[in-house]
């Protein structure tokens, strides 16, 4: 009623003030669901990614601890099928009985002991070997690497090479090993799957990173797959790759040069170098 | 008991803001019906306050940046053109529209920027679920709901009709304004409690988590 007379009394104006302050009460309650709806959308993203992350994270552990494992089953068997044998056969030949032998077949039985005994330093010097290459401890990653490149290079199949052009400070011990086994995994990666001609790894330094590039030219893969074989791949391989790169908080990138005839990965990790 | 119950200053400010307004409607109420003509002097002193309310609540409510350190100088800025408006244009004896106005603009583009920040927040509170985000909102709804309705008081107070539908839309949005700031002293503190601390480091116990 007081409505209707407003609009005959003063034409336009209640109009104005009836809409316009509909309108405006519409935005405000538009602009807050948008921010609502907006903030709920953004945080159920963001779970989503956290998600994602915290699986990943629990993909690469789980990766870390069969790697132990397999390590360790590994030692287990080479102990057990290889150095268990070998002492009890020396054993064998240093019984009791021994005493009682002619010294002929004493001395023969000492032989053979002796023989077997040094079998056995072999192995397990081998196995230490396996687990931490000498020629890292003593004399640095580039040794190694040049150590490891020289036995392929033995095979005469593949060429390797290796140039470090900055490698006046060593790195701390724990990051040498990690960046050794993860060069490592990815050079054994090239020689059984790429039918690569030749390896080249390079090293230099810039600011605070070191960084490494193999270049080859066999059948190489490309960041997406290797995202793809991350995930999907049973494979410990690049799982290991990628916790080891996460230890090191580097990062690692696998593409192709221009030319489309060379693949290469590249590591990047932050320096820490011996005090 | 309030004080006791909340320690968040932004929540008190708007407390002492309501009471503040309660106070001002009693007096009005008493002066139109003392037939006064003071009512106008209540009417702009009660704007400048409730922007200084505002500007208050505000700076509490604020990430620290540049639009924070600004809020002093808005404030000044705004006092120096409501005397400037009251005293020189109005003449003391007619509604402060053009006041009112830019008070409402104002409060409602610093509602929209407040807006702005949470969005931008990488916090993963839900927005709704904070006391300040309903202030804001409250504060929002009010300006741009009276917007109109104050703007056009000035020129159109002597019309009959006009009276009528300034105090029906003056009840409606001070009724949702109070609603919606009971909902907000309803909402739990949203600063983080030890027991949230607590139960969140369960959680990490209990979970099968890498994360440090």
């Amino acid at each position: 009623m007081f409505f209707l007379q407003a609009t005959e009394n003063t034409i336009g104006f209640p109009n104005v003030l009836i809409f316009g302050t509909i309108g405006m009460f519409v935005m405000a309650i538009t602009l807050v669901s948008v921010v609502v709806f907006h903030q709920r959308r953004v945080i159920k993203f963001n779970k989503q990614l956290q998600k994602l992350e915290e699986d990943k994270q629990q993909m690469l552990l789980k990766a870390s601890i069969s790697f132990q494992e397999e390590e360790r089953q590994r030692i287990a068997a080479d102990l057990h099928d290889d150095a268990g044998p070998l002492l009890a056969t020396a054993r064998l030949y240093l019984n009791e009985n021994l005493i009682h032998q002619e010294p002929a077949v004493q001395l023969q039985s000492i032989f053979s002991a002796k023989q077997i005994i040094d079998d056995s330093i072999q192995l397990i010097r081998n196995i230490s070997h396996s687990l931490m290459p000498p020629t890292l401890k003593n004399f640095g990653l580039e040794s190694a690497m040049k150590d490891m490149f020289d036995k392929i290079n033995g095979s005469g199949v593949i060429n390797a090479s290796a140039r470090f052009h900055d490698n006046r400070e060593r790195l701390t011990e724990e990051q040498e090993l990690l960046i050794f086994r993860i060069l490592q995994e990815l050079v054994t990666n090239i020689i059984k799957h790429s039918y690569a001609g030749f390896i080249h790894l390079t090293q230099n330094v810039q600011g605070n990173f070191s960084y490494f590039r193999i270049h080859h030219d066999g059948k190489g893969i490309l960041q997406s797959e290797f995202q793809k074989l991350n995930y999907n791949s049973r494979g410990l391989g690049l799982k290991n790759i990628e916790s080891r790169i996460k230890v090191l908080k580097g990062s690692i990138s696998f593409d192709i040069d221009s030319t489309q005839t060379y693949y290469k990965v590249t590591i990047e990790v932050p320096r820490e170098l011996v005090k | 008991m309030f004080k006791r119950k909340t320690k968040e200053k932004s929540t008190r400010v708007i407390f002492y803001y309501l009471l503040y307004g309660l106070l001002n409607d009693v007096l009005g109420a008493f002066l139109q019906k003392m037939h006064s003509e003071n009512f106008f002097i209540l009417y702009a002193f009660f704007t400048v306050a409730e922007f200084t309310f505002f500007c208050v609540f505000y700076y509490y409510i604020l990430p620290p940046g540049g639009i924070k350190k600004s809020i002093f100088f808005i404030w000044l800025l705004f006092f120096l053109f409501a005397l400037t408006d009251f005293f020189l244009v109005n003449n003391m004896d007619a509604f402060d529209s053009f006041t009112v106005g830019v008070e409402a603009t104002l409060i409602i583009l610093m509602c929209i920027y407040y807006l702005v920040v949470q969005i931008k927040s990488t916090n993963n509170l839900l927005v709704y679920s904070t006391t300040n985000f309903w202030i804001a909102i409250t504060f929002l709804i009010y300006m741009s709901g009276t917007f109109f309705l104050y703007i056009m008081a000035e020129s159109m107070l002597n019309d009959k009709a006009f009276q009528i539908q300034y105090i029906v839309i003056n009840a409606i949005f001070n009724i949702l304004k109070n609603v919606l700031f009971s909902v907000a002293m309803l909402m739990k503190s949203s600063q983080v409690t030890p027991q949230m601390i607590q139960r969140n480091n369960h959680d990490d116990l209990l979970s099968f988590k890498l994360k440090k």
